[in-house]
């Protein structure tokens, strides 16, 4: 056929943008998809059964992890392991905010994505892991898009909303979204305006890195996958995060806290599925929310102290 | 007007919509297809399909990267597996899958999860999924893509996750072990692209990556991922090409 070449091969992309290329790439590859937080190799395999695109290996769900209280830290390889053995989708775990070291296990472990997350208690008070300097790539959760471009700027090639994991509330997570976007409305409506010094302007006001503001105002969108996490406990939930623009959802607690028992749970985790690949079909919905059936009890943001909260970790 | 499709259960749905946009411009641009006495520009329509109505409307599908699991549990549960069938093997229309989609169009695939993964077949090949290993295994690497042209650079081919074609299904080992409903079966599989694994590697033969049999198109890595727009031009060609020769039949 006729070459094409002129937008063609551009084989001279450095081996810096391969090795990001090809980190976000798996996270563009869970878009439309539901990661589930599982403990155990019998959960990691009701997860891949009802249809997640990936799991999220750790010790114990975040509710549990308010419950319990005490230091919560990177879950044992051991566990991890098995949970790798069992399935055969992408299986991802959590590291302390700022543990270059857990995050060095985890890679050496061989999961496919880290979790760099404020469910667990952070180990540095004033950095995160610099991420670009790992193969493996990494997932940071967000509250504003100026949280969400620093960590990109270290390295991050996916985000999440952060919500407040472990409550089966979905209000901070509509929050987090809801500021993301209207930041990058801000972001659009300042190029448009002004131009380059108007975006540099509110990359000051933010605290973002002025290049990445200005791709994403070029883009309309985060430069990345951005999933929905955090209080996402019901199909609707799930459906009401697509809703607003997110690629996908992790679901934390809500697919195995306080369900019958696994056959429960296997229903929940189908149901979310299904909500998550046609969230603008009613009727799938409907069908969804039965084949849900009863939620987690969960606990309300509003009767939060601010030191129970979690998205406040991380900076 | 041809309908492509995009099958939007899950995965990177958006980046070969935009890929196949850029595709179309350049093939309406092209002298190519423009000096063509016979016809003009083709005209696409490009549409994201997530049930049988859409399906039915496309004249040609592309079946994306992401996890063929979920793709397949998705699929199963909307009842678009039998459709999908009939789509590929029977309206024998252009289908090309990316990665995942490379799996689901497989008659067979090895390392899946336990108790298996319903696949909606058209290719005589067994694909071995996540040949390379996890994501750390992931890598990008130049191709040489002779379909493309003999004049033309390497493509830069993005392999995540990756699965390869561990084997051609003969058609004398298909009794009894494939799909009985296969239709392809007489058309030869042919092999279009080939990785060359840098010399030292622990195993130096290549492995298969890109494969064709008939209207059945299929490529390990994700061309999708890149701005390279050569391989969704050439795709665009066959189908059209196919119009033309009467192989198919576009929907009005």
């Amino acid at each position: 056929m006729a070459a094409n070449g002129t937008n063609g091969s551009n084989a001279a992309a450095s081996s810096s943008s391969d090795a990001f290329t090809v980190k976000a790439g798996l996270a563009q590859m869970l878009k439309g998809g539901v990661i589930m937080d599982v403990t155990t190799a019998a959960e990691a395999r009701i997860a891949e059964e009802a249809g997640a695109c990936a799991v999220m290996a750790l010790e114990r769900i975040p509710s549990d992890i308010r419950a319990m209280g005490g230091v919560a830290r990177m879950s044992n390889p051991a566990m991890i392991k098995e949970i790798q053995a069992a399935v055969t989708i992408p299986v991802m775990a959590k590291a302390r905010i700022g543990h270059v070291v857990e995050c060095r296990i985890l890679e050496a472990l061989g999961v496919d994505y880290i979790d760099e997350s404020e469910v667990l208690t952070p180990a540095d008070q004033e950095f995160h892991v610099a991420k670009a300097d790992f193969t493996i790539p990494f997932v940071c959760g967000c509250r504003n898009l100026g949280e969400a471009l620093r960590r990109i700027k270290e390295g991050a090639a996916m985000i999440r909303t952060k919500g407040e994991a472990g409550t089966g509330d979905v209000v901070e997570a509509v929050k987090h979204i809801r500021t993301v976007n209207s930041e990058i409305a801000r972001a659009k409506a300042a190029l448009a305006s002004g131009g380059e010094l108007a975006v540099a302007a509110l990359a000051r006001e933010i605290g973002a890195d002025a290049a990445l503001l200005l791709k994403t105002a070029e883009l309309g969108r985060l430069p990345v996958v951005n999933f929905a996490a955090g209080g996402v406990a019901t199909p609707a939930d799930a459906a009401l995060m697509m809703h607003f623009g997110c690629d996908g959802v992790f679901v934390g607690s809500g697919i195995f806290k306080d369900a019958k028992d696994p056959e429960h749970a296997a229903q929940r985790a189908r149901a979310i599925v299904k909500a998550v690949a046609n969230y603008t079909d009613m009727n799938a919905l409907v069908d969804a929310s039965i084949e849900h059936g009863t939620a987690m009890k969960g606990i309300s943001n509003a009767g939060m102290k601010p030191e129970e909260r979690m998205a406040g970790r991380g900076w | 007007m041809i309908t492509i499709g995009v099958l939007a259960l899950q995965g990177g749905v958006a980046e070969h919509l935009s890929l196949l946009q850029k595709a179309a411009t350049s093939l309406s641009s092209s002298p190519d297809t423009t000096t063509r006495a016979d016809t003009k520009a083709p005209q696409f329509e490009f549409i994201q399909v997530r049930t049988k109505d859409q399906l039915a409307q496309c004249d040609a599908l592309i079946i994306p990267g992401g996890e063929s699991t979920t793709m397949s549990i998705v699929a199963q549960r909307l009842g678009l597996l039998d459709p999908l069938r009939e789509f590929v093997k029977f309206q024998n229309k252009p289908v090309w899958g990316t990665c995942a989609g490379l799996v689901m169009l497989a008659e067979e695939a090895s390392a899946v999860k336990k108790g298996g993964q319903e696949l909606i077949g058209g290719l005589d090949v067994k694909v071995l999924r996540n040949r390379y290993g996890t994501q750390i295994q992931s890598f990008v690497a130049d191709l040489a893509l002779p379909f493309l042209g003999e004049a033309e650079g390497p493509f830069r081919g993005v392999f995540i996750r990756a699965p390869v074609v561990e084997d051609i299904i003969q058609p004398a080992r298909q009794i009894g072990g494939g799909d009985a409903e296969t239709t392809t079966g007489t058309a030869p599989v042919e092999v279009l692209g080939v990785y060359r694994k840098p010399s030292g590697a622990e195993q130096e033969d290549d492995d298969i990556v890109a494969v064709r049999q008939r209207n059945v198109f299929g490529t390990s890595f994700h061309p999708e991922l890149t701005e390279d727009i050569r391989i969704h031009a050439w795709w665009l060609k066959q189908v059209v090409d196919a119009a033309r020769h009467g192989d198919l039949i576009v929907n009005a």
